[in-house]
């Protein structure tokens, strides 16, 4: 056992002393959540919009609660049009757009006048123009329709219980629900049927801080676990030092079982850094429970098994250490770290479901978010157990040879 | 019972012959150099004596042991510092010592024994604290060397220990071997030096090719292999024209160091080459009496320099 805590040791405080390592396994990743969290998640509204309300009346206060209420865009109250106007062109306090509400808004609409509001939106990025012209016709457009049901409910209470209506009679909730049916003849509900599997559930996690921390376990099963575990097998033949190490009368199984070592608290490490990090920063709420454990260990497990099967298979060190960066990489951008698989195109969200990762981080955000069980959860466990056996299985039987071969 | 034993040691390379039927035993006590240029199969012979690679054919046996048979036993018993000094040069003299004592598990007692004593021996005092990427190749060397050692082996195998070394270093290595030798360390090292095969070793396998084409001491090397003695007469580049004719009786070469005449008289001969050369005018700045050397021994029994088939 010494010798395997010897490599043990020795790996870590090389591990520690290499800022490449450093900077993939531990800053880059919280570099990303800081980023990522930055731009999408984060509270209030996307949009900063000037308001010039000179109404000032009951209509054009809802009118801006209601707006400020979407989430979507939070309006300042300005006095001075010209000065808002001058403000917005400037794009200062960030304000892309000028909601105006003339005077007389409200009287307008309460004696069946129109009621006109001016937009103006800033000439700047194409898209930010779009979204939010798009959104301002929308939320008039469901305006108008609650405030004329609202006004027709307001004249239906004056009419009499029953009634007759071109040679039919009627009763008031009859009449009632056709005139509903003219204040809003057509109305249409958009679905998506090409993803039928991207539930709310699934969006809702992954635009929740704490998806964050099982990004970061991801991460780790990906950077810490295979691309740290092939380095820390290729360096000893890069550097010669695998020489050193098959001199010892060690047996190679010691140095096989060293390594593994070597690379369990590096990634222990790195996920404590990471884990301690996110919380610190995103200040989430996750449910911890145990059934987190045989998760990331097996997680663990797998990447580090199939970290050392790259070493093993690779023609050299370094087309070893090449591949396992350029795999862990393109991995972080299947397995739903940033975004849900199932927004990957079929053919590569077939191949991304098969990732063991992929069922990790899976399991990981339902535990976490959705305070699943064991038993909930125990499908993507199998599936990682199984994985973490295999490669390991595998990684075991080429390692003789890949140590032996110079 | 002989500590290192090589009994018809073949060993190739798909096509190529590494090495060819060699044989050779090193006594107790014993310090055996292996004397030949790059490719010789010096490195290859000394790593089937560690166990790093397998022999295609014959046997090899350390302290009477089969290395085949019992690796693991055979690496406590050898010492084996290979060319590169395989250092971590992120970690301190001091943690890569430390390490591979984890590899032979010493205990942390015996390793502060141990690295008492190396420290002493190799001056590693100062090196012990500082990350071996800052020190110096000579400095470097002699921690690998305290790697090797650090286990105390009977049998210590040095594979070219001084290349790139400075000659100052190269002395003082020197030194440590001889240390080893009063220790009764049997050691065995591989070098294209041959003023340090001369110097050191008792006994010299010349190998060529795969093949050790003459063994001995280096005295009985030079007698039997060497040749002639050389007078080498110093004179400057202007007159050596002159000299030459003066000489010509004697048959000398041209050299960069001047002129060389072969003779198994050498001693009766420098009077006559002075009084020839003062006679035709030159006066030469020395004459020289050189017996053979290891480079004459390599020359005559492969046709080639070995400085130049190192080059």
């Amino acid at each position: 056992m010494k010798p395997s805590l010897g490599i043990a040791k020795k790996d870590f405080l090389l591990f520690i002393r290499d800022r490449a390592a450093l900077f993939w396994v531990i800053i880059f990743p919280l570099l990303m959540m800081l980023l990522f969290s930055a731009v999408f998640g984060g509270e209030g509204a996307k949009f900063d919009v000037a308001c010039v309300n000179n109404d000032k009346r009951q209509i054009a206060d809802l009118l801006i609660e209601a707006m400020n209420s979407t989430g979507v865009v939070t309006l300042h109250l300005f006095e001075s049009q010209a000065k808002a106007f001058e403000m917005v062109r400037a794009g200062e306090q960030d304000l892309i757009g000028l909601l105006v509400i003339p005077e007389g808004f409200t009287d307008n609409l309460t004696s069946g006048r129109t009621g006109n509001l001016e937009f103006f939106v800033r000439e700047e990025d194409p898209t930010v123009q779009q979204m939010l012209t798009s959104f301002i016709s929308g939320f008039v457009e469901e305006f108008n329709s609650r405030f004329r049901r609202e006004l027709i409910k307001e004249m239906l209470v004056y009419m009499p219980e029953n009634m007759s209506f071109g040679g039919y009679s009627m009763t008031k909730e009859e009449m009632v629900e056709l005139v509903m049916s003219i204040a809003r003849p057509i109305n249409v509900t958009v679905a998506l049927i090409s993803k039928p599997e991207v539930t709310s559930d699934t969006v809702a996690y992954w635009e929740n801080k704490g998806h964050w921390v099982s990004t970061m376990f991801t991460y780790s099963f990906l950077f810490s676990g295979m691309v740290t575990s092939t380095g820390i097998l290729v360096e000893e033949k890069e550097r010669k030092t695998l020489k050193r190490l098959r001199l010892a009368p060690a047996s190679i199984w010691s140095l096989l079982i060293g390594k593994i070592l070597s690379a369990l608290i590096v990634l222990s490490f790195s996920q404590l850094v990471l884990i301690a990090s996110t919380i610190l920063v995103l200040r989430p709420e996750v449910n911890w429970d145990l059934t987190l454990l045989p998760l990331v260990f097996m997680g663990d497990v797998t990447g580090i098994s199939l970290g050392l099967l790259l070493a093993e298979i690779s023609p050299s060190s370094r087309a070893a250490g090449q591949a396992a960066v350029v795999i862990g990489v393109l991995l972080q951008f299947l397995v739903g770290m940033y975004f849900p698989v199932q927004f990957l195109p079929g053919f590569l969200r077939t191949f991304a479901e098969l990732l063991p990762f992929t069922k990790a981080a899976e399991a990981l955000d339902r535990v976490l978010l959705g305070g699943a069980t064991i038993s909930e959860v125990i499908q993507p466990c199998v599936y990682l157990g199984i994985s973490a056996i295999s490669f390991t299985t595998i990684a075991v039987i080429l390692f003789p040879r890949w140590a032996r071969e110079e | 019972m002989k500590p290192v034993v090589v009994e018809k040691v073949t060993k190739r390379y798909k096509d190529i012959i590494a090495l060819d039927n060699v044989s050779l035993s090193v006594k107790e006590g014993e310090i055996y150099g292996l004397l030949g240029p790059n490719g010789a199969g010096k490195t290859t012979l000394m790593e089937i004596l560690v166990g790093l690679r397998r022999q295609d054919s014959g046997n090899v046996f350390i302290m009477g042991i089969d290395v085949l048979e019992k690796p693991s036993k055979i690496r406590t018993l050898v010492g084996f510092n290979p060319q590169e000094t395989m250092l971590y040069d992120n970690l301190t003299g001091f943690e890569n010592l430390e390490f591979i004592a984890s590899l032979y598990s010493i205990t942390e007692e015996e390793f502060q024994e141990k690295l008492e004593v190396l420290s002493d021996l190799l001056d590693l005092e100062d090196l012990l604290g500082r990350r071996t990427r800052k020190l110096s190749g000579g400095q470097r060397r002699r921690v690998s060397l305290a790697a090797s050692l650090l286990h105390d082996p009977s049998v210590i195998i040095l594979d070219e220990p001084t290349v790139g070394l400075s000659p100052d270093a190269r002395r003082e290595f020197w030194s440590f071997i001889e240390g080893l030798r009063e220790q009764g360390k049997t050691v065995l090292l591989s070098t294209h030096y041959m003023e340090e095969a001369d110097e050191l070793c008792d006994r010299i396998a010349v190998m060529d090719s795969g093949k050790i084409i003459a063994t001995g001491s280096p005295d009985e090397l030079k007698r039997l292999h060497g040749g002639s003695a050389k007078i080498v007469i110093h004179v400057r580049m202007k007159h050596i024209a002159q000299a030459e004719k003066a000489l010509s009786i004697y048959s000398p070469i041209r050299t960069s160091e001047g002129l060389e005449v072969r003779t198994d008289r050498a001693e009766e001969l420098v009077p006559d080459i002075i009084a020839k050369l003062q006679s035709a005018g030159v006066d030469p700045e020395s004459v020289e009496i050189r017996s053979p050397t290891l480079e004459d021994v390599f020359l005559n029994l492969t046709g080639k320099r070995l400085r130049e088939v190192v080059g």
